[in-house]
């Protein structure tokens, strides 16, 4: 075989899966060297959806730049806007108070629960498995309906402030909870069987995209594409932020990074991120949500209506902004994808000096040539699938 | 906790500082025992085919006989014959709130101005009698607006709340989505339940 | 003479009718309609005559107006003489195949003696086959005369498909034929009158490697990798638009409705119904007088005919909605590896069993 193909002229052919492509959710360019149908390079072209976001933060007040962070990872909004607020706490040294952060914790979850859910069903819906993709959707929109009875939109939640939260759960929060949980078992047990041991799903991502633990964190993996491949890092463990160290949930791991586990880890990470909502509102406290810091956070309306002191710190913190001592932090949550890190620096003004954000995806698409290399075209669809990745992060 | 992996190389460990009682990590169920039916793509594809037929039917009988309080059993909703109910949190397009003479509430301090992160409102202010301040003009530029709800929090005065209104922002000329102050103006009785809605939120109790 | 002529060309008039009238703008609807139940939400129904919708049903009307008015045109440089003729040739063979399929059984209507069936070949079922090689070459000609690389791939991709899954069905029809001892489907038909001799009790196996083989034919999901909506474009009809276009889809929902009727002539017992012989048939409808009751029997072997048929339409339409698609590679392993040599294992078995009875 090997002396036919030296005889046969033939040329590698150079496909384009440009920016806007059926498959690739998410404006990145491919292009794609075959022979025949085998993938010999590809090479991945990102940036078409950056927008500036460092470059507007340094012309922004703190509080300014929240809603610019609900539209990093925009189907985890609230993830965003909880590693920011983190961040500009830790540079603060401020503390918020306890049912401030097990109501975080919720808001982080249910995000996460929204971002796994829209990642498997662009999963089955490129794989042709449409209706999948519609169950999933169905119990996207029951969770997006929770987030919009706590903040008022679905995905530019605009939520978290620096210092506690913009407002307290709305009435029968539990109520409304507990009905979307049961909905969205119910479609995930129905997804499940349709895709989970189905053997043409099952051939068509198992063995597909595979890394090695130790290849995955040279190229800087994090999050369940990690997990995937068999290292147990997640940074709700490792660096406990907010209360997760008093929620009890299981960290889904893999075995060989491909697609599969990938798949199997964002099931089982949907499910653990409902235990964590539920055990959280079981344990949440009473009390304030937001600090008692008025250069810090907006006090309560009596107080600015009626005494002139809350009246200067608001008009202060608004115009100028809050001013965090000259400085610089790093702090990283969980996101969606993996380690969403903030690198703040603060040069004492209203404004930050410098917000750099580690977009976790980044590193995942950076090593898409070494996952499909070798392989077929169609892996590319698969493989690039499970990484998720949203192109608002991955730009910015 | 410490993993050896290796797919076939050399393989050396892992190390992650995390106790593994804390981790808890739980594998997932990677090596499925699939049995010769599932071996040979029938019993899942039945399986599957039974959910959606399941569905399928469980829908079609609720077209005709729809489960209490709906209409239908299916997930839709016709809009624009049947709407979604709003949640009292939901932020509409922002509109300025006019006391009972007409006049709007505003007072034009330019704390919306300054914090609204698109810079979509712009205000020039005036004066009518001294210490009575107004806007003489007040534009939102409802192209640039992200509904972030910035506007009506800190607002000091009540003046600027995010309605419920979702139709008929569209225009044919982005000229014509600069709206000016006439057009934002809305009688209070008509965004009361906003305003006491924002008022329960930012109170000292809910806070 | 006359009324040979009369016979058959009203029964052409009846399936042409039926297919092309009936089923082709049904189909649209059915599979619109179809999926949207199965994903819990309504579907498509907003299309309205002076405020009539008929629940979506002038879709297909609204469809059919909307791609006759369109531009139809060839791409630069491309065959213009195959790029036209593809879609016929893609088109034809699936509304022809019906030409042998029986819908009913043999009866006696004014002293003369109809056969439910346009032709009645002795060879029958090969004539399916050699139609359906035909079809083949539509897409193949499709794909190369487009002039692009995304339909390139696409016709390459159909033809390998198309190609090895007709060897896997012509095996494993071969079964039936052993056990039924007949080509002609109305002979098949007419010795399914006992329940148990229904070929899915006879060739279970067989009616399973039909079933995949002639859904692969049809490159419909989860075989529908010429066409992968989300790989490439749209594949081999990319390039095709208007009337051309709506040719290759209504060539796909025909061959579904040939695949169903063969599936229900050689495994589900044609026009019978179960337990109900023909004489039996016949019995019930005396009140009316040998003619009336002939004539009443035909309509209930057509009716019963088309409901099975439905349910096999049905039945794809929900493996397409249910399934995700195959990777090129494994479509081509499991007709070799896997279809071909099972199908030659059941071929084996039942002549075995034939031969022992």
């Amino acid at each position: 075989m090997a002396e036919i193909s030296k005889d046969l002229h033939t040329e590698h052919m150079v496909i384009n899966m440009g920016p806007s492509h059926p498959v690739t959710h998410g404006t990145v360019k491919f292009l794609a060297t075959l022979e025949g149908e085998t993938i010999v390079d590809l090479d991945v072209e990102i940036g078409y959806l950056h927008r500036g976001f460092e470059k507007m933060c340094e012309n922004s007040t703190w509080q300014q730049v929240i809603p610019y962070t609900d539209r990093l990872n925009y189907v985890s909004p609230l993830i965003n806007n909880t590693g920011y607020a983190l961040a500009v706490e830790k540079l603060l040294g401020i503390d918020v108070p306890e049912r401030c952060k097990y109501l975080r914790v919720i808001a982080c979850e249910l995000s996460r629960l929204s971002d796994h859910l829209t990642n498997v069903a662009a999963a089955g819906l490129e794989l042709g498995a449409f209706t999948a993709f519609l169950y999933f959707v169905e119990a996207r929109e029951l969770v997006w309906d929770l987030i919009e009875s706590l903040c008022g939109a679905r995905v530019t939640v605009n939520y978290v402030r620096i210092g506690g939260l913009k407002n307290d759960l709305p009435e029968r929060f539990e109520e409304k909870v507990r009905y979307v949980f049961k909905e969205v078992r119910r479609l995930w047990v129905d997804v499940d069987k349709l895709l989970t041991k189905n053997r043409i799903f099952i051939d068509r991502v198992r063995g597909v995209g595979a890394i090695s633990a130790e290849e995955a964190i040279a190229y800087g993996f994090t999050g369940p594409c990690l997990r995937a491949c068999g290292v147990p890092y997640d940074v709700r463990k490792a660096q406990p932020y907010l209360v997760y160290d008093r929620m009890d949930f299981e960290v889904p791991i893999g075995e060989t990074g491909d697609n599969y586990d990938k798949y199997l880890v964002r099931m089982e990470e949907i499910q653990q991120s409902m235990r964590i909502v539920e055990q959280a509102l079981a344990q949440m406290p009473d009390g304030p949500i937001n600090v008692r810091l008025p250069q810090v956070r907006m006090e309560p309306k009596e107080k600015i209506y009626s005494r002139i002191d809350s009246l200067i710190y608001h008009f202060k913190t608004v115009i100028e902004g809050i001013k965090p001592p000259p400085g610089e932090v790093y702090l990283a949550v969980e996101g969606g994808n993996g380690e969403l890190g903030f690198y703040l620096v603060s040069d004492g003004s209203g404004k930050p000096y410098k917000c750099r954000v580690r977009p976790p995806c980044f590193a995942l698409t950076a090593a898409m040539p070494r996952l499909v290399k070798g392989r077929l075209l169609a892996d590319i669809v698969p493989t690039f699938d499970m990484i998720n990745m949203i192109g608002g992060e991955c730009d910015r | 906790m410490s993993t050896t992996t290796g797919l076939g190389q050399t393989p050396y460990s892992v190390q992650v500082g995390i106790p593994a009682a804390t981790l808890k990590a739980k594998r997932v169920r990677r090596r499925l025992d699939l049995t010769l039916w599932e071996r040979l793509y029938v019993a899942e594809i039945v399986r599957g085919l039974v959910v959606t037929s399941k569905h399928f039917f469980i829908n079609m009988i609720g077209f005709i006989f729809p489960p209490a309080g709906k209409k239908r059993k299916v997930f839709t909703v016709y809009y624009p014959e049947e709407k979604l109910e709003l949640p009292p949190a939901y932020r509409g397009r922002p509109v300025l709130v006019a006391d009972a003479d007409g006049t709007e509430k505003c007072v034009a301090c330019g704390l919306c101005e300054k914090m609204c992160p698109a810079h979509a409102i712009s205000i020039v202010a005036a004066e009518k009698a001294p210490g009575e301040r107004y806007p003489a003009r007040y534009t939102l530029d409802l192209g640039r607006c992200v509904y972030c709800g910035y506007c009506e929090e800190v607002c000091p005065t009540e003046a600027i709340v995010m309605s419920d209104e979702y139709q008929g922002l569209a225009q044919r000329d982005r000229n014509r989505l600069r709206f000016e102050k006439e057009q934002l103006l809305r009688p209070e009785a008509k965004v009361k339940t906003r305003l006491y809605y924002v008022r329960r939120i930012y109170s000292k109790w809910n806070y | 003479m006359l009324a040979d002529l009369i016979e058959s060309l009203a029964k052409i008039v009846f399936i042409f009718t039926v297919n092309v009238g009936v089923f082709a703008p049904i189909l649209g609807w059915v599979e619109r309609k179809q999926s949207a139940v199965m994903q819990d939400r309504i579907g498509a129904n907003r299309a309205d005559i002076l405020g009539f919708t008929a629940i979506g049903l002038f879709h297909s009307l609204a469809d059919a107006l909307k791609l006759l008015t369109k531009e139809d045109f060839v791409p630069a440089n491309a065959n213009k003489f195959f790029h036209t003729l593809a879609p016929f040739i893609a088109l034809v063979p699936a509304i022809a195949a019906f030409a042998i399929i029986p819908f009913g059984g043999r009866y006696e209507l004014f002293g003369h003696e109809i056969n439910l069936v346009i032709a009645d070949l002795d060879v029958g079922i090969l004539y399916v086959f050699a139609l359906a090689g035909l079809a083949t070459y539509g897409t193949v000609l499709a794909g190369w005369s487009s002039r692009s690389n995304w339909s390139l791939l696409g016709g390459l991709r159909a033809s390998a498909q198309m190609l090895s899954y007709e060897v896997a069905m012509g095996f494993s029809i071969i079964g039936i034929i052993i056990v039924y001892g007949s080509l002609r489907l109305t002979d098949i038909g007419a010795m399914q009158e006992d329940f148990f001799r229904w070929g899915i009790f006879l060739q279970p196996v067989g009616f399973i490697i039909y079933m995949t083989c002639a859904i692969a034919e049809n490159k419909r999901i989860p075989f529908d990798i010429p066409e992968a909506e989300s790989e490439l474009v749209a594949g081999y009809f990319t390039e095709y638009s208007g009337m051309k276009f709506v040719m290759f889809w209504m060539a796909e929902f025909l061959e579904m409705v040939t695949i169903s009727a063969i599936v229900t002539t050689l495994f589900f017992g044609a026009w019978h119904i179960p337990f109900v012989t023909d004489a039996m048939l016949l019995s019930w409808f005396q009140f009316a007088g040998p003619n009336g009751a002939a004539a009443l029997a035909m309509l209930v072997n057509i009716v019963v005919f088309f409901t099975k048929v439905s349910f096999f339409i049905w039945l794809q339409m929900t493996i397409r909605w249910t399934l995700p698609r195959f990777r090129y590679d494994q479509v081509m392993r499991m007709c070799w590896k896997m279809l071909l040599p099972l199908s030659l294992i059941n071929l084996s078995i039942t002549g075995l069993v034939v031969l022992l009875l």
